[in-house]
């Protein structure tokens, strides 16, 4: 999931950083939390793409680039999104 | 119209600040309803809190409404604002405050500060 992640949002944005990370595991036992992981991740992206964006627009972006199948199969990304 | 959307849109009319969250404002049921709500709670915002776990019909109308796929979901004024991400890089960055203030919505302006001072 994590590589699906990171392709969706290369071919997306081209980022000049971009970091997935599944932190499935440090919700174990919580709301969300599927055996085998793949629930929770953690992206940290930055490109120019989002150059004069507003916040809503940037995560709508992210939302858009990953897909509803990715986004209904997860259960929570936390994002970090910045411009150049 | 369905019944989900009219209930939405009644809510965030008649509440100046609305939060839809999963679990409530005393009891949240997941770490990102959790920190939205601590956040206005600790700011002294008088909010309505939705639980979306009550109600099916809520929990994907909300979805829909704002055409945003996560919760919590805050709304002010009846305009959508953000989910966790936005609403802390809002809160630290002092861009709640104006939102707040412009919009006419009383908060505690001195424990934002401590917010924004125990994350520096």
């Amino acid at each position: 999931m994590v590589e699906r992640i990171e392709t969706r949002l290369r071919e997306a944005f081209a980022p000049s950083v971009l970091a997935v990370v599944d932190d499935s595991e440090a919700h174990r036992g919580h709301a969300g939390y599927q055996e085998g992981g793949e629930s929770h991740f953690t992206v940290k992206i930055v490109s120019g793409a989002f150059q004069g964006q507003t916040r809503l627009a940037r995560h709508r972006a992210v939302h858009n680039a990953l897909g509803s199948e990715i986004i209904g199969r997860i259960h929570a990304l936390a994002m970090d999104i910045s411009a150049e | 119209m369905t019944d989900a959307n009219t209930q939405i849109k009644e809510t965030v009319t008649a509440n100046d600040v609305v939060l839809f969250m999963k679990g409530t404002k005393e009891m949240p049921q997941c770490g990102f309803s959790s920190k939205v709500a601590g956040v206005l709670n600790y700011m002294g915002v008088g909010y309505q809190d939705v639980n979306v776990l009550a109600d099916d019909g809520i929990r994907q109308g909300i979805k829909d409404y704002s055409d945003w796929p996560t919760i919590p979901q805050l709304y002010v004024k009846g305009e959508f604002v953000g989910g966790c991400d936005i609403i802390t890089e809002m809160t630290l960055s002092g861009e709640l405050d104006t939102l707040f203030d412009d919009k006419g919505v009383s908060y505690n302006k001195e424990a934002a500060d401590k917010i924004r001072e125990a994350n520096a």
